[in-house]
């Protein structure tokens, strides 16, 4: 009970939750690995918002006498085989996976939630049900499925989203499930059925508050699977449609002229594994800070 | 008379974000040799600090900023890694409040007390078995051989306490220390182990440090006596005089406040006014001066100094000052006055019918699948948690529901709010059936129906703030023309609870602070019904009152009828017109509170009445009142219930259970042989 006389007398303080707050934010400034990750994801962001102020060229006119050429100075990143400024095709292809990452995360973050906090919460078969439905959809490799998917309707951006949403959705809802489990009995759950409130009511501003932390966490380091996914089937040709520049495209036509020239494989790689890094840093800097467990020492 | 541990001027810091916690200032704790010690305090008070630092187990942000704890004259603080490893389990052992949390789930006992014995390498390890088997049956664990084999999660509560102070006691430590050792306990369970404790202390000639709460512990088990209060000593002495002749106000309060010591029933009940000091600032003068009645000048200016007030009874207040003796020498501490609330009687008119009817009520658990038990050929794979209970509630009346852990109290409590699903029988309110209704029939009368939980910080949902808590038993029942906002403020007032905390959230609040809250909201729709789990657990003594007095208060102003379903006879006698007492899910005895007290007819209502420890040195009981524990659910024993730990117990008790039988108006009991009569 006094072992910690810490706590009990902290809250009496005057002022405990502002220095809550203080304290985990200042724990997130302190974790050199998560400021390099926001200051990444932050440049992400601005690069694909900004893409068209930027781009020193069209990502799409062609400039055929200076085709696959090196760095230079009109071309900072070097061209491909149509003469296409890298540095700007790249740019713009930021665009496409942060559409695809902030919808995709988004929507599924979302569904898995209401699914899971269903799951959790609701009837044994409702449980039983879903559970089978997720582990079904997990069954699938996601490059399998979207090769199946794109066999019946030809690649397009709209696929590729639906497929990213479909495929994290179970990673979701199974965090949120369990969660939601776990409070299921507790006490102020049955208190608030005891006052009389409905099931919404209880998943939404009982449960969810408690439940949505770590899935915001997981949604972090999400970003990064959902980018790649992207690149990856559009460097397979199941994503996006040539003409528009994604990441993925970009490194499958530089694949292609990787013998004459390198450049279009190494910037549109940088930007990918540098996205990748930052969300990741980022996603374990919030774990860190939020669940003290993991902390080190005390 | 040696000491074995002296603690010197120890004082011990905490490093927050929010700056330092002074948690111990100058403590200077003598243990003598082969004496048992009480350090009673409330929460905040430092005593687990103090154990933490003897044991050198500190968690990482305290920082000890001065004094010394000299163990046979060494001191511990300045002990490397190895003397602590040599001092540690083989100098000093702790037996820790929750043996649940404190043995590891995953190893066996054999192998938990064979790897205690890491440092006789010269011992085989039959030999290791040998001592381990020898030393459970020491601490009355039967078959030690066999169950030596078992983990920890196949022992009952009682027995893993046994188990853990065994483990303690393995190397014979001089100096044995033990952390709230009962509190996670039942009462049968804690007097058994308190007598364990007391034959251990003679038998292994060892030193015993116990730290509690439970004054009751303190006086039926120690010789000598630490207050604290909010980090500092205030008062030490022998137990009889800190028990008949306490010095310090501080503890007499705290004595006065002891629902157990207060005699008569009586409906108000003392308490201490005001809170713990912060421990970030702690005050100039005297950390007990905000909240001392007989607080003068001094006492907010000048630190007290120690005085000797007998031989041996030391105590920190400028009372016993010769330069200030004769100042506030008034009566004692805080006046039980009956707060005005309310005109007595006049909400409280007697209705005719029964507010709450429960007839024959039975409440099962299913234990597995049905295809499970069609495969194993269970026939009836269910446990019953409450069997035939009948009870009835007037409106303005109070009934004390009294039972052991998985007894099935709370079980029953839920069931009549409809949380679980009954099996047979009927819940009627205000002779409306409740249980063939649906969730949406139900939620009308939800508003004339409450229930206060257990846990009061655990009961409020954490992400809301105070406000929105209270306003939402409002929102759920779609009362929008009422102004939420002012009924907020409204029911802040009337738990007395300041304004600004509606802003605040649950875990900001003390226990007491969110028992207020809790109590707020169940009565925010002003129901007539209020099922009240435990009212007073997780709270201090001092507190306890408050709340019992406040939940009296809005008894009469608003003619409640509560359910008090509980474990704590004593603040359960003070409250209750009557009692109904529960084991083994059934009611066994029923009756008015006075008559159960005086007269109890079944034996274990006997053995529970008695079984309470008293804050009274003098009154230590001789003998263990009950044998034995509470046997599984699912392994109900033939005949009654009770009979396997009765000691009055026939060939007819274990063939035919009891019916129930009336004594008296009004008093029931199940048993065929009710005592006392």
């Amino acid at each position: 009970m006094s072992a910690q006389p810490s706590e009990s007398a902290a809250a009496k303080a005057e002022e405990p939750r502002v220095s809550e707050r203080g304290e985990k934010l200042h724990l997130f400034l302190r974790n050199s690995q998560g400021m390099f990750g926001l200051v990444l994801v932050l440049l992400f962001f601005a690069s694909a918002i900004f893409a068209p102020l930027l781009a020193p060229y069209d990502p799409n006119q062609l400039d055929i006498p200076a085709r696959m050429s090196g760095p230079t100075l009109d071309h900072w990143a070097g061209t491909d085989q149509l003469g296409r400024d890298t540095f700007s095709r790249v740019l713009y292809g930021g665009r496409v996976a942060l559409k695809i990452a902030a919808i995709g995360v988004s929507v599924s973050l979302f569904l898995g939630l209401l699914l899971g906090m269903l799951a959790g919460y609701g009837p044994r078969w409702l449980d039983n049900f879903l559970l089978l439905f997720f582990d079904t959809i997990r069954a699938f490799p996601t490059i399998v499925m979207a090769l199946a998917v794109v066999a019946l309707t030809g690649p397009s951006l709209e696929l590729v989203l639906i497929i990213v949403i479909v495929t994290s959705i179970p990673g979701y809802a199974r965090l949120a499930r369990t969660s939601t489990l776990a409070l299921k009995n507790t006490e102020f759950i049955v208190a608030e059925r005891s006052l009389g409130a409905s099931m919404g009511r209880i998943l939404w501003r009982h449960v969810m508050p408690n439940v949505v932390g770590p899935l915001l966490i997981l949604a972090a380091m999400d970003v990064p699977v959902v980018v790649t996914v992207e690149a990856g089937l559009s460097f397979l040709g199941l994503g996006v449609l040539p003409p528009t520049s994604s990441w993925g495209t970009v490194l499958n036509e530089g694949y292609l002229i990787i013998r004459d020239t390198p450049w279009p494989v190494i910037a549109g790689g940088i930007p990918l594994v540098l996205t990748t890094l930052g969300f990741t840093f980022l996603g374990e800097a919030l774990r860190d800070v939020f669940d003290p467990r993991l902390r080190k020492g005390r | 008379m040696a000491n074995l541990l002296e603690i010197r001027d120890l004082s011990v810091d905490f490093k927050t974000p929010r700056g330092r916690v002074h948690a111990l200032r100058d403590i200077t704790i003598d243990v003598p040799e082969k004496k048992i010690l009480g350090i009673v305090g409330e929460s905040g008070s430092g005593k687990s600090t103090v154990i933490w630092a003897v044991t050198r187990l500190l968690a990482g942000n305290a920082v000890v900023e001065g004094g010394q704890i000299l163990f046979n004259g060494e001191d511990v603080l300045g002990y490397g890694e190895d003397d602590l490893r040599r001092y540690r389990g083989e100098q000093v052992s702790v037996v820790f409040q929750d043996p649940m949390t404190s043995q590891i789930p995953v190893l066996s006992y054999s192998r938990q007390m064979a790897d205690i014995q890491y440092r006789r390498s010269e011992r085989s390890a039959a030999e290791k078995r040998r001592v381990a088997v020898d030393i459970m049956r020491r601490v009355g664990i039967p078959d030690p051989e066999e169950r030596v084999r078992q983990f920890p999660h196949q022992f009952s509560g009682g027995m893993r306490q046994r188990a853990s102070i065994a483990m303690a006691l393995m190397m014979d430590p001089p100096l044995l220390i033990a952390d709230e050792p009962t509190t996670a306990l039942d009462v049968t369970m804690e007097a058994q182990i308190i007598h364990l404790l007391r034959e251990l202390k003679d038998e292994f000639e060892a030193t015993v440090v116990v730290v509690s709460h439970n004054l009751g512990l303190i006086a039926e088990l120690c010789d000598e006596v630490v207050v604290m209060y909010a980090g500092e000593v205030v008062e030490q002495g022998d137990v009889r005089q800190i028990f008949y002749r306490p010095k310090h106000p501080y503890t007499q309060a705290l004595l006065e406040c002891d629902p157990a010591r207060v005699l008569e029933q009586t409906r108000f009940l003392p308490t201490i006014p005001g809170d713990v000091p912060d421990l970030h600032a702690p005050p100039k003068g005297c950390v007990f001066a905000a909240r001392c009645p007989k607080a003068f000048e001094a006492c907010r200016k000048e630190r007290p100094q120690d005085h000797e007030a007998e031989p041996g009874q030391i105590v920190r207040c400028h009372l016993l000052a010769p330069l200030f003796a004769e100042q506030g020498g008034a009566e004692s501490v805080s006046e039980a006055a009956p707060s005005p609330a309310g005109a007595n009687g006049e909400a409280a008119t007697e209705h005719d019918g029964e507010l709450l009817e429960v007839e024959d009520l039975q409440v099962r658990f299913r234990t597995m699948g049905a295809l499970k038990a069609l495969v194993n050929r269970v026939a009836d794979p269910h446990v019953d948690a409450v069997l035939g209970a009948s009870l009835a509630l007037r409106p303005g009346e109070t009934l004390g529901l009294v039972g052991e852990s998985g007894s099935g109290k709370t079980t029953l409590g839920r069931t009549i709010l409809g949380l679980l699903p009954a099996h047979s029988g009927s819940v009627r309110f205000d002779g409306r059936e409740l249980t063939t209704l649906s969730e949406s029939d139900f939620k009308p009368l939800r508003r004339d129906m409450a229930m206060m939980f257990q846990d009061p910080i655990g009961s409020l949902s954490p992400r809301q703030s105070i406000r929105s808590l209270l306003t939402e038993p409002f929102e759920i029942h779609g009362l929008k023309d009422l102004n939420v906002q002012q009924e907020a403020d409204r029911l802040c007032d009337m738990v007395s609870l300041p304004n600004n905390f509606l802003s605040r959230y649950p875990h900001e609040l003390s226990g007491g602070q969110a028992r207020r809250v809790g109590v707020a909201r169940a009565l925010a729709l002003q129901p007539r019904l209020i099922i009240a789990d435990e009212p007073t657990a997780g709270l201090d003594v001092s507190v306890q009152g408050e709340i019992l007095n406040l939940m009296a208060d809005l008894q009469r102003a608003h003619g409640l009828g509560y359910l008090i379903i509980t474990h704590n006879l004593p603040v359960v006698r003070h409250i209750s017109d009557r009692l109904a007492i529960m084991y083994l899910g059934r009611l066994i005895e029923q009756g008015d509170c006075d008559s159960i007290f005086e007269r109890p007819a079944h034996p274990y209502t006997e053995a529970l009445v008695r079984g309470v420890p008293l804050p009274d040195p003098d009154k230590r009981r001789a003998l263990v009142s009950i044998e034995g524990e509470v046997p599984s659910l699912a392994n109900r024993p033939p005949g009654c219930e009770f009979h396997t730990r009765c000691k009055y117990a026939q060939e007819r008790c274990r063939k035919e259970a009891p019916g129930e039988s009336e004594l008296a108006p009004g008093h029931r009991v199940r048993c065929h042989f009710p005592l006392n009569q």
